[in-house]
């Protein structure tokens, strides 16, 4: 039985403390002075204890306990416990004196205050147990309607409030009309965090201050809310079904549908060959005659330059507001003329020499496909030496450069196929017709 | 011990999770992937697929776009809007502004110092200029969807299955659409009158009474609701005799409170309205140069015969569900042909909801609206949220009415017990100056808590100022919270705050 006892002791040290947590936690108590006045409450001994009785009370009201003290003895079906203080305090008041039966877990018992506390003008907090909302506004409308000259004296050490239960802190600021009533009633600051509020989002409402004060019923302002409450949803009960229409006959029809494929958001490479050999013989032209030697990557950069001034807007890149709008009313065929800068950057990969370059311009979609194509003419002009250099091209565009015939390739997004092929071709023209003009 | 537990929770809790946004990501069927083939054009699969373009869709539109889906919206009319922005609201109010100027020239400048020399109407740029108002703001809302991208295609639309809409376009030929979700918002269209058969010329829905090519003579209305009055307020104002018959003992419907409804009713006679409450209309015959309509009062059972030049029927609205092929999906609808939801705006098909006028609710663009945002948050965050407990309701007339909450006589039958607080537009400064004074403004609170119950408003800008009842019913604040917040001088507003002192305490200017 001892040793049953001292593993009860170990729960009931527990639970209280879970209990404080959970106070805390709730935001209800800021500071060690507000632990002044607190609701005892039947403590859980079990985890299947609902109810018990009070057998005895270890102390009398007024007295002052140390930590680890046995407050009372508590009886349940199956055995009797000690409760053990877990702090120094002192024994408020005694609710549900020796003898009490069956009491509910959480029913308030007693009310403990902090050691030192004057007990004479302590503030008892409301009852928040479950079965409490009888009792509790007889005692409210005692306590609250103080002389305001004692409440200035407790502002100094206000209560706690009840660690569990309806109540809620408030944290917006008051409705002007809580304010006001909690200033004409010289209501401690405290008692607000008391009152259980019923308007939206736990909001202190005017009502629920009467309440609190006593003028009006303490279930009302509840009884209101929860009316309210259903107006503000649509009322769907009493559907009437309306009689089914003649209806073809047509029952449950199989899901026939064609199945939406996810749209392939993939780049396309659109890719044109040009040839330098008009570049190298100007480089070699402008370094015989002015000594001067051009890389091939400042024509190709000036020409890029110049092929992505002026191109036709993306169709991926989303358009202004003011196009928008003008695009509804149906201006923005007249005012569509103006170019947009493209930031094209093309990549380069050698094409072995044709005897006669193809004309047409490639546009392929897929970057394995291209590269067989490029196999097949590899095998077909048999060159080796360009195929090895090409395969270290794809992504820096100077080594790979041949002589002759290169790739130029840029990737897009699907839709802005034709944006990119008028921006190779006027790098094809700049680059194969008059790459002087480039750089001089 | 704990630890073991905790684990199989928060599987459970995943779990849940996952079935709880089933209704979001559900693909079509297997069956209907393995299928594909077998059709010609192939749909690419929508986030989100609404029906109708109207104030319910196209802010549902609007919302997906923001918040990322891959929508597309698609509207039969040929504008965005729906009866609202094309039919309804908007161009109703074009007219009733424009009216009232025209009338307060006529009958009320000379009072104010203003003399105006002939005043003439043009009617065609009164129409036009309505016009111009609806096609700014049509094709407003169509730059907002290229804005948030989403896909607009102008046709009809109706199921093929529960995931597949097939869509006639506007422009000839089909094109099948695939949604994840689908949100049906067709609206409402304006219930026929049995026995006259509407040809928008002599009888004339709203539609028609906003295009009248020439002010008639005389207009009976039948129907003295929200709309009835407006439009009636319009052709009076403009010349017309109008009469306004009503089945039921007060005008402005049943959300009216009836002391505001007999109000207005007083002011309207005022302006030229006739009223025949408590009458029913029996039939028309429309052989004859005039409209004639056989009308019976409700109880005393004396008939009666109206003349009239056009009769405006508007007894109402009722969901527009025609051509949408719910019994290729087995979708039900009510008695009253409202689309069947639950309160997350689902039909029993999860992945297909419904807002707006073709479901419950009051028919309002503004509940609309709130649902539309609401049902794409339900979409994609599981959840959404409309407070049909303050949803205002207003009258452009002049004055206007406007009300959110409960009326009196709904307290009444509640059996709760309540307190009002009164103050009259003729004890407001600005009012006075206006010289429109008009109207009072009357709260309804709870008699224990001062909670307000309902608001209701007679008078100018009473449709602005029910902004701040709703706000004060949404936060649920009682008249002294109104009555201690600072209102400016001098303002109509005034006379909302001490109306809320007259609940709790008394007014001081009155």
């Amino acid at each position: 039985m001892a040793s049953f006892a001292s593993a009860c002791r170990l729960s009931v040290r527990l639970s209280a403390k879970q209990l404080r947590q959970d106070a805390t936690s709730r935001g209800f108590r800021t500071s060690a002075r507000s632990l002044a006045a607190q609701n005892f409450t039947m403590p859980a001994l079990s985890p299947t204890m609902t109810e018990g009785n009070i057998a005895s009370w270890k102390f009398k009201e007024g007295d002052s306990f140390s930590a680890g003290d046995v407050l009372l003895e508590i009886e349940t079906d199956k055995a009797s416990m000690d409760v053990e203080a877990q702090d120094d305090g002192i024994l408020a008041k005694i609710i549900q004196g020796d003898g009490s039966k069956g009491l509910k877990v959480g029913t308030r018992i007693g009310v403990l205050a902090e050691p030192g506390d004057d007990l004479s003008t302590l503030e008892i907090p409301a009852d928040a147990g479950p079965a409490a909302a009888p009792p509790a506004p007889k005692e409210e409308s005692k306590a609250a309607p103080e002389p305001a000259s004692s409440s200035k004296a407790e502002a100094s050490k206000p209560s706690s409030p009840v660690p569990s239960g309806t109540p809620k802190k408030q944290t917006y600021p008051l409705l002007p009309s809580v304010q006001h009533l909690i200033h004409e009633h010289g209501l401690d600051e405290s008692a607000i965090d008391k009152m259980t509020p019923t308007g939206p989002n736990n909001r202190l409402l005017k009502g629920d201050v009467l309440a609190y004060l006593g003028s009006i019923s303490t279930s009302y302002p509840a009884e209101l809310s929860s009316r309210i409450e259903k107006l503000s949803h649509l009322d769907l009960s009493n559907i009437k079904i309306a009689p089914p229409a003649p209806k073809p006959a047509k029952a449950a029809p199989p899901p026939a549908a064609a199945a939406a494929t996810a749209p392939i958001i993939e780049d396309l490479e659109v890719a044109v060959p040009i040839s330098l050999t008009a570049v190298i013989e100007v480089q070699k032209r402008i370094q015989s005659t002015l000594g001067v030697f051009l890389p091939l990557s400042t024509f190709i950069a000036r020409a890029t330059a110049l092929a992505n001034s002026n191109l036709p807007r993306s169709k991926t890149s989303p358009p202004s507001a003011d196009e928008l709008f003008n695009q509804v009313l149906g201006l923005d065929k007249a005012t569509r003329a103006k170019g947009f800068k493209g930031n094209f950057l093309p990549q380069i990969s050698a094409l072995p020499a044709r005897s006669s370059p193809d004309p047409t311009k490639k546009a392929s979609t897929a970057p394995a496909k291209k590269k067989k194509d490029l196999d097949i003419i590899d095998i077909l002009s048999g060159t080796t030496k360009t195929q090895q250099a090409r395969a270290a091209a794809a992504p820096k565009p100077l080594p790979g450069i041949s002589d002759s015939v290169n790739v130029f390739s840029v990737k897009v997004p699907r839709g802005d196929e034709k944006r990119a092929q008028l921006f190779l071709d006027r790098v094809k023209t700049a680059l194969e017709a008059e790459p002087g003009r480039l750089v001089l | 011990m704990l630890r073991s537990l905790s684990v199989p929770r928060a599987a459970v809790r995943s779990a849940f999770k996952q079935s709880s946004s089933l209704p979001k990501v559900v693909a079509p069927s297997a069956i209907a992937r393995l299928s594909k083939r077998s059709y010609a054009t192939e749909a690419e699969e929508r986030d989100l697929v609404i029906i109708g373009g109207g104030v319910a869709g196209y802010v549902a539109a609007i919302k997906a776009g923001q918040e990322g889906l891959k929508v597309t919206c698609i509207e039969k009319r040929g504008t965005l809007g729906g009866t609202c922005l094309n039919v309804g609201c908007i161009p109703s109010k074009a007219l009733l502004n424009n009216s009232h100027l025209y009338h307060q020239i006529l009958h009320d400048t000379k009072n104010r110092g203003i003399e105006v020399g002939d005043v003439k109407l043009n009617l065609e740029q009164l129409m036009k200029s309505k016009d111009t108002a609806v096609a700014g703001l049509t094709k407003g809302v169509e730059f907002l969807f290229k804005k948030n991208n989403v896909e607009y295609i102008k046709g009809t639309g109706s199921f093929v299955n529960e995931h597949e809409i097939k869509v006639n376009l506007s422009e000839g030929g089909e094109r099948s659409v695939v949604g994840k979700n689908i949100i049906i918002a067709t609206g409402s269209e304006a219930t026929p009158f049995p026995g006259l058969e509407v040809d928008e010329k002599r009888i004339v829905t709203s539609t028609g009474a906003l295009a009248l090519e020439k002010v008639p003579e005389s207009m009976v209305v039948i129907g003295g609701g929200i709309i009835g009055l407006e439009m009636g307020s319009v052709w009076s104002r403009l010349g017309a005799k109008v009469t306004v018959v009503e089945y039921l003992g007060q005008i402005g419907g049943p959300g009216m409170d009836s002391e505001i409804s007999k109000s207005a009713q007083k002011i309207l006679k005022k302006q030229g309205i006739d009223f025949k409450l408590n009458t029913k209309v029996l039939g028309g015959d429309v052989s004859g140069d005039k409209i004639k309509l056989e009308v019976e009062a409700a109880k005393g059972g004396k008939n009666e015969t109206l003349e009239a030049e056009v009769v405006l029927v508007a007894i109402g609205r009722r969901p527009y569900t025609a051509g949408l092929g719910l019994e290729n999906i087995g979708l039900e609808t009510d008695e009253r042909g409202r689309l069947v939801i639950d309160s997350e705006y689902r039909t029993k098909i999860p992945h297909i909801r419904v807002v707006g006028d073709c479901t419950f609710g009051p028919m309002l663009a503004h509940k609309a609206e709130e649902e539309a945002v609401a049902v794409v948050e339900y979409i994609k965050k599981g959840y959404g949220h409309v407070n049909y407990g303050a949803i205002p309701s207003v009258m452009y007339t002049h004055p206007e009415v406007a009300w959110v909450g409960q009326n009196e006589q709904e307290l009444k039958a509640a059996g709760v017990k309540y307190k009002i607080g009164t103050f009259p537009f003729s004890a407001n400064s600005r009012a006075k100056t206006n010289l429109d004074t008009e109207g009072m403004v009357k709260m309804i609170v709870d008699a224990e808590t001062d909670r307000i119950l309902g608001i209701h408003i007679i008078g100018p800008g009473a449709g602005e100022m029910i902004a701040e009842g709703t706000l004060a019913i949404e936060y649920g604040a009682s008249s002294e919270d109104i009555g201690r917040t600072s209102h400016a001088h001098p303002t109509l507003s005034e006379a909302f705050k001490e109306a809320a002192m007259n609940c709790y305490s008394s007014a001081i200017h009155f």
